[in-house]
């Protein structure tokens, strides 16, 4: 495909990541609210949320630096660019000449730190104890997500999202293989904690430290954060998507395809989200330090998959 | 020839500014200006000297007889050698404008000796890496110990300084015990001090061996790898900040330099064994010397613990390089070899930033201690865009440098684990597990670093009333901050000249990494990084949250900056803030057995004490396991020892005249015999 399709459907795929994030969030409020038997909100409460927020007027703290103010407008790019380089809506990753699956954990890391040094530069006690877990947390996730996203990358010869995708969408592994089906789960729960759902929203606790690095945000800082929240969730899911489950992306290129890719991405990643609301809803919040014993097992069951690699190989 | 003169020139004007230092000692402003202002002259030399060489010269070799009969004095400039010149003259650029305003710190404490020492010191830094005869290589290496030795205990005043001199000089000797000892194998080979000879030494496998396991572990003493690494987070910390940031910069860079000098260009990296022997410590010091950079609330010690894990990271690289020569595969060596020399770089520059805003702070404020810091990025803007320019970069963010040498440093290790041998195969992907949990662990620690100093509520008075510092000293900074960029947004540029030398140090083609704006692992369906459009679309796309905010009116509602931070109803002083310690607790928690955690709770009966309103002193101290387990046992043990032969000192003449006695006796009969 020429630079410039790629480049436009990675911009197309920007905006779909931005509009259709707080649609995902409207529907995760709404399940939540549904499995509470509460009425809640309607699906469409986090659009006018994030409107509204952002004609406010923002409050911002005397200590807080340059870094505080410019976070979200950084972390909606970081965003935005790895909704770009991901294979979204084609079989290819649009922006895959800027970087690979290495790059795109690494962007990853952009968010991460950012979010937590604004966190730090506030001032807040709050916002300081959500930083240092928001930090922990990658720490203890990072090196599963390499491992497996490695794995996979060697059974495709290539760590180019693209090439993964085609890989898995042309049958290439099957699923029964345990290395591939252990990565998998590895992966999923790694997204998951990725996502920062209930038992890890460790660094955003509403009920505990007043949502972290976000406490001190209000008006447009805050509304851009709450949506670039909620597209990093897309994204991860995306990025696991694009990985274990890119069937029905366009393989060639025609706009009747292209509107299904699109299509079947938004019921995918809604599927995701119903599973991850049962999932956080049915769970107490977690003790900080009893997170390491999930994500140890997550890492476990990722050495597995590479050891069942190891041993096929 | 030009480039000899010029290198001859560079080395000249070193020396004159080290002894126009010295010999203006009583006027301290010239004294200062004078080292300096060679040092500047002198770095410019060296590059200009150097980089002809890398863009594809021949290099230039002299020899002369020397001042001993048995050694040839000969210098020898092939592309290694001039990486590391460009590398020494690039980061003494930046400190030689730095230090024009930081040696008034040390007013009235000899400026002029300092110069003098300073300039030495880079001087037989240049000169151990283009020395080409073991001798002089040696007696250069000594001369770069002693100097920095010199530079570290410069503040003799302090307990601390003189202790981690002490420390600093017995690791160094250990490490050069063992290369000489490995020099010597040699040398009983070929009969010569020659490096020349040294490269077609006809070794046995075992000699082979056993001259490599000597100068890895000679050179790593002075890398810092883990567990030789004790001196370091001592040493560095205790130096001017000027010397700190060369010292990590570059002088440890000489050991890796050692390392590849030994292992490929010597013995041929023929063993598989010795690469992955680099590679496992290289990994293991960079996991652990971030842990414990994690742990510390001393900026400068700090920094020093994470120039073990970049050093670290720079020997898995070199590890991977040497694996790949070992099996035959060039395009895996090539690979390797770049990753470490693009890092190698690139810690040049990043930590010489981040040590030289580590010494602005201290310029200002007079502590090392970060819980004194906070909120400097409003009091010193400049000082505060820099570090943070560092703090990314050493924390391996897109699309800075460090990011762009730890990618390389991932596709090498995926091409290993593709295609080498099967022990290599089965633990690459392990390495690169080591390789992402360092960098997660580097992002929390320079998120802690930047956050805590900079960032936050100031909490303290110093604190409160600093100043940006003084323009050279911006300057200093600012040149190497814009290296950080440079070298991650030139990537394209500046990897086809790495793979030059790592192609001379194989002796095979240069493999093709870069084109156009992309940079790639020899081939590009393996992986492609463009950091450029990397930076292109993000400032693209920051459009987005802009015009969002300006369709939406968000700007209209402007901004209010007169709010503290919310502390549930009360009212909100510095010392809520979140601080080093409380930020690294988890990890503390979660890699417990990793450290030795002493906390001491100063006055008896502290209980009774802070429910009468009286401060109770509470020190919490963490050391490493390295101290607790190798260093703690070694000392006791050698004490010991100690005490044991002190049994025979009885005081007595007549004793002492019976040892003498003995003594002949043995030696004669020894020797008659």
């Amino acid at each position: 495909m020429p630079g410039s399709t790629l480049f436009l459907i990675g911009l197309v795929q920007a905006v779909l990541v931005l509009l259709a994030a707080p649609l995902f969030t409207g529907l995760s409020r709404t399940l939540r609210a549904k499995i509470h038997s509460r009425k809640g909100p309607d699906i469409l409460q986090d659009y006018r949320d994030i409107l509204k927020l952002i004609k406010r007027q923002e409050v911002v703290p005397a200590q807080a630096g340059w870094v505080f103010r410019a976070t979200p407008y950084v972390l909606m790019a970081t965003v935005l660019l790895l909704a770009m380089m991901i294979p979204i809506l084609t079989l290819q990753a649009p922006m895959g000449l800027a970087g690979d699956l290495i790059a795109v954990v690494y962007l990853l890391t952009v968010f991460r730190f950012f979010f937590s040094l604004a966190g730090l530069d506030s001032g807040s006690i709050f916002a300081g104890i959500g930083a240092s877990r928001e930090m922990a947390l990658g720490v203890l996730t990072e090196p599963a997500i390499i491992l497996v996203l490695f794995v996979i990358a060697l059974l495709s010869g290539s760590t180019d999202l693209g090439t993964i995708s085609q890989k898995v969408a042309a049958g290439a592994f099957s699923y029964s293989s345990p290395v591939v089906w252990l990565g998998m789960v590895a992966f999923a729960v790694a997204t998951f904690i990725e996502t920062g759902k209930l038992p890890y929203d460790l660094a955003e606790a509403e009920q505990e430290i007043q949502e972290g690095p976000l406490t001190e945000f209000s008006g447009r800082g805050l509304a851009l954060l709450k949506w670039s929240l909620g597209i990093k969730q897309v994204v991860v899911i995306a990025l696991f998507l694009a990985v274990f489950f890119p069937f029905g992306s366009a393989a060639a290129l025609s706009f009747s395809s292209l509107l299904i890719s699109m299509i079947l991405f938004l019921l995918k990643v809604a599927f995701c989200y119903v599973i991850a609301a049962l999932l956080e809803n049915s769970m107490a919040r977690l003790l900080l330090f009893k997170a390491p014993a999930v994500t140890w097992g997550v890492f476990g069951i990722a050495l597995l998959s590479f050891v069942f690699y190891v041993a096929s190989s | 020839m030009m480039a000899l003169q010029i290198f001859l020139l560079s080395i000249f004007l070193y020396i004159a500014g080290a002894l126009l230092s010295l010999a203006m000692n009583k006027s301290e402003k010239t004294a200062n200006y004078a080292s300096a202002g060679c040092a500047i002259l002198a770095s410019c030399a060296g590059m200009v000297s150097a980089v002809p060489v890398l863009a594809g010269g021949t290099g230039f070799m002299v020899e002369t007889a020397g001042i001993v009969p048995f050694a040839k004095f000969a210098i020898k400039m092939d592309p290694l050698s001039a990486l590391m010149i460009l590398v020494i003259s690039l980061l003494t650029l930046a400190t030689a404008i730095y230090s024009l305003s930081y040696q008034q710190e040390y007013a009235g404490r000899g400026i002029g000796v300092l110069g003098f020492l300073n300039n030495l010191f880079i001087a037989s830094m240049i000169l151990v890496v283009t020395s080409d005869n073991a001798f002089y290589f040696l007696v250069f290496w000594e001369l770069m110990t002693l100097i920095s030795y010199f530079l570290v205990c410069f503040e003799h005043n302090k307990k601390e300084a003189v202790h981690a001199g002490f420390i600093y000089l017995v690791v160094a000797h250990a490490g050069a015990v063992l290369i000489m000892i490995s020099f010597i194998l040699f040398y009983l080979q070929t009969g010569t001090f020659d490096f020349s000879s040294f490269r077609s030494a006809n070794l046995s496998p075992v000699i082979k061996d056993l001259a490599f396991v000597l100068a890895f572990f000679g050179f790593g003493a002075k890398a810092g790898i883990m567990p030789l690494h004790i001196w370091l987070p001592q040493a560095h910390p205790a130096a001017p900040s000027n010397v700190s940031s060369l010292m990590s910069g570059v002088m440890i860079k000489t050991a890796v330099y050692g390392i590849l000098r030994v292992g490929i260009d010597f013995l041929g990296a023929s063993v598989w064994w010795w690469g992955l022997t680099v590679l496992a410590f290289g990994a293991v010091s960079a996991v652990f010397g971030m842990l414990y950079a994690m742990g510390e609330n001393d900026l400068k010690r700090q920094l020093a613990y994470s120039s073990i894990e970049n050093v670290g990271i720079i020997l898995m690289g070199v590890g991977v390089g040497m694996i790949g020569i070992a099996g035959g595969q060039p395009v895996l060596g090539a690979l390797g070899i770049l990753a470490g020399l693009y890092h190698l770089i690139n810690h040049a520059v990043f930590k010489g930033l981040l040590f030289l805003g580590a010494g602005s702070v201290i310029y200002r404020i007079h502590t090392k201690n970060m819980e004194e810091m906070g909120g400097l990025a409003r009091q010193m803007p400049w000082t505060g865009f820099a570090f943070l320019t560092g703090a990314l970069a050493i924390s391996a963010i897109p699309p800075l440098n460090g990011f762009v040498s730890e990618w390389f440093l991932y596709q090498s290790l995926f091409l290993a684990s593709t295609t080498g041998i099967p022990a290599v195969k089965v633990v690459s992907p392990l390495f690169a597990v080591m390789l992402a949990l360092t960098g997660a662990l580097a992002a929390m620690c320079f998120v802690k670093a930047y956050g805590v100093a900079f960032g936050g509520p100031s909490r303290s008075d110093r604190a409160r009333e600093a100043r940006e510092v003084p323009g050279p000293m911006l300057a200093g900074m600012l040149i190497l901050a814009a290296g950080c960029a440079v070298l991650g947004l030139g990537s394209p540029v500046v990897a086809p000249y790495l793979a030059h030398v790592a192609a001379a140090m194989q002796g095979t083609a240069p493999v093709r990494v870069s084109a156009g704006l992309l940079v790639f692992p020899g081939s590009s369906s393996q992986a492609m990084l463009s950091t450029s459009v990397m930076v292109l679309l993000l400032a693209g796309l920051l459009v987005f949250p802009l015009l969002i905010v300006g369709i939406q009116g968000g700007t209209k509602a402007g901004r209010r900056v007169d709010a503290v931070p919310w502390a549930c109803g009360y009212s909100f002083t510095s010392r809520m803030a979140s601080t080093s310690t409380a930020f690294s607790q988890p990890l503390q928690v979660l890699f417990h057995p990793a450290y030795r955690l002493r906390t001491i709770l100063l006055e008896a009966g502290h209980r009774i004490a802070s429910m009468a309103g009286k401060s109770v002193v509470y020190i919490e101290r963490m050391d490493s396991m390295w101290e607790r387990f190798i260093y703690g046992p070694l000392a006791r043990s050698t004490i010991r020892l100690g005490q044991r032969m002190q049994v025979i000192q009885v005081g007595n003449v007549r004793w002492y005249c019976l040892y003498i006695i003995v003594t002949l006796v043995v030696l004669l009969t020894a020797t008659v015999r």
